[in-house]
């Protein structure tokens, strides 16, 4: 074996994971587990009661001082500065053509700000961030795998954590994308509305050494909701269907966030930044390969990598690809094709195994839920 | 974890079930268990020859595609319809409603380089190490 398993990382709920039958596998460094129970169960389980997922694989880095919008601003593509105290924003940072270094999310508190990025591109980020960083006015401390972050995913997540002894006023009116500094059975914690599974939900930042405490206890308040735990697998399942991006696939240092179908989070009119005018070359060409969901007819799932073709041409690839159960079983996914081939309602052909199955283009997300 | 008794059972975790000159093929629990949730499975047709240990199919699962390998050669003469609407059959029942394919045996005598029931647990125990 070329990877030896001492080389992977544990997070602080590794034990929980065996306990709970957790297959684990290599995931950004860490031993992470795909699934427990199985990815359809635990798909159906977020979708309609709710999922534990533990996210503490993910890069944590806090930041501190008053130039952090200012100095975030200038690397990212969304706008820091306009950020509130406890709100929450998706975000990307880009290398100077325009590529993604990485999708992240910002949380602001009152006087400091988290920024989680994703498992595979923490040292690349933690590097970067020091690189960019000559102010005296911005203070970074890398928390990753000292922090832990556990998820509560789901439509009965909001009953679930109110179950726990907490101090916010009420669980229910948090708004989305909004967070709160808050002492979770009497453990400090920042609690935030956000996810990455299309449901409502819940994100817990605690200390490692509080993990344990905090997973046992949703499992045990979580019982008569049905909760369970919940593993990568379901996770890039339940994103995938939400229109999500997952760094790697419909996003990377090749790939810009326009490309990648996060236009919405590009910014022009904000202050100069790293990438912007790769990126406003890239608007004003309109001529790049981009990101487009589509439907594939048939049973036969497609995978990362397949050619696509429209019309006998070859005019791209599968990016991510999952049989879908919020779609009618269907069988879904990305591709990165031309900008002619990305049109809503083009009729595409996946070569899966020298055979051309006939797919077609749709718009993102494929599920939405009511709200 | 007992492996039913009268299969017969190859390395890369299919089983035989010989009736005659008929032989039943599946996969295992076990190897079911290591997919995880199967959501396609492609069959060679009836008619199709198959030659024994040969690539002749694949299993997908949510996560991966396998190639799956015949323990015996023969004639195919039947596929299990039932997969088609539910592959996840195969997840349910791996031994009995999740069989995948029937095959007219050419050389019985190939069941001699197949498994007994104890000597697979001993390939699969080995496998968790």
């Amino acid at each position: 074996m070329s990877v030896s398993s001492q080389t992977l990382r544990r997070t602080a709920l590794y034990e929980e994971h065996l306990a709970l039958g957790g297959r684990l596998v290599p995931f950004g460094g860490f031993e992470m587990p795909v699934q427990y129970a199985g990815i359809l169960k635990e798909h159906d389980a977020v979708r309609h009661r709710a999922g534990l997922f533990d996210l503490s694989h993910m890069a944590q880095f806090e930041l501190f001082g008053d130039g952090v919008a200012e100095w975030a601003d200038s690397l990212t593509t969304n706008a820091v500065g306009t950020m509130k105290p406890h709100q929450a924003r998706y975000n990307l940072f880009c290398n100077e053509r325009g590529g993604t270094r990485d999708d992240v999310l910002f949380y602001r508190l009152e006087n400091r700000w988290l920024l989680v990025c994703n498992a595979s591109n923490a040292a690349k980020m933690w590097a970067h961030l020091n690189t960019r960083n000559d102010r005296r006015d911005v203070i970074l401390s890398d928390k990753h795998g000292l922090a832990a972050l556990i998820a509560v995913q789901g439509p009965a997540a909001a009953e679930i954590v109110d179950e726990l002894d907490h101090n916010i006023r009420s669980i229910g009116d948090m708004k989305y994308y909004f967070c709160e500094e808050a002492r979770l059975e009497g453990t400090p914690a920042v609690l935030a509305r956000t996810g990455y599974t299309g449901e409502d939900g819940f994100e817990i930042f605690v200390d490692g050494r509080d993990a344990r405490k905090i997973w046992r206890k949703l499992l045990e308040v979580g019982r008569p909701f049905e909760l369970e735990p919940a593993g990568l697998g379901a996770r890039d399942m339940l994103r995938l269907e939400a229109g999500m991006p997952l760094y790697g696939f419909e996003l990377s240092e090749d790939l810009s966030p326009l490309a990648g179908g996060q236009g919405w989070a590009v910014k022009m009119s904000k202050p100069a930044f790293v990438g912007e005018k790769a990126l406003a070359a890239q608007l004003a060409a309109d001529d790049y390969r981009r990101i487009a969901g589509f439907v594939l007819e048939g049973r036969v799932p497609a995978r990362t990598g397949y050619p696509v073709f429209s019309g006998g041409e070859l005019v791209g690839e599968v990016r991510s690809a999952s049989f879908s159960p919020s779609c009618g079983n269907r069988n879904i996914g990305t591709v990165l094709v031309t900008k002619a081939a990305a049109a809503v309602g083009t009729a595409l052909e996946v070569e899966i195994r020298g055979t051309h199955h006939p797919a077609q283009v749709v718009p993102l997300p494929f599920y939405k839920r009511d709200r | 974890m007992a492996q039913p008794e009268g299969l017969l059972f190859s390395k890369e975790h299919e089983w035989l079930k010989v009736d005659g000159d008929v032989g039943t093929v599946g996969i295992t629990d076990y190897a079911q268990n290591s997919l995880g949730d199967i959501v396609y499975v492609e069959l060679p047709r009836v008619g199709h020859q198959i030659e024994q240990f040969g690539s002749i199919g694949v299993v997908e699962s949510v996560k991966a595609v396998s190639d799956l390998f015949t323990p015996i050669s023969g004639e195919v003469i039947e596929v299990n319809p039932a997969l088609g609407p539910d592959s996840g059959l195969v997840n349910r029942d791996a031994f009995g409603a999740g069989w995948l394919y029937k095959v007219r045996l050419k050389a019985p005598s190939e069941t001699g380089a197949l498994l007994s029931p104890s000597q697979y647990d001993a390939l699969i125990a080995e496998a968790a190490h």
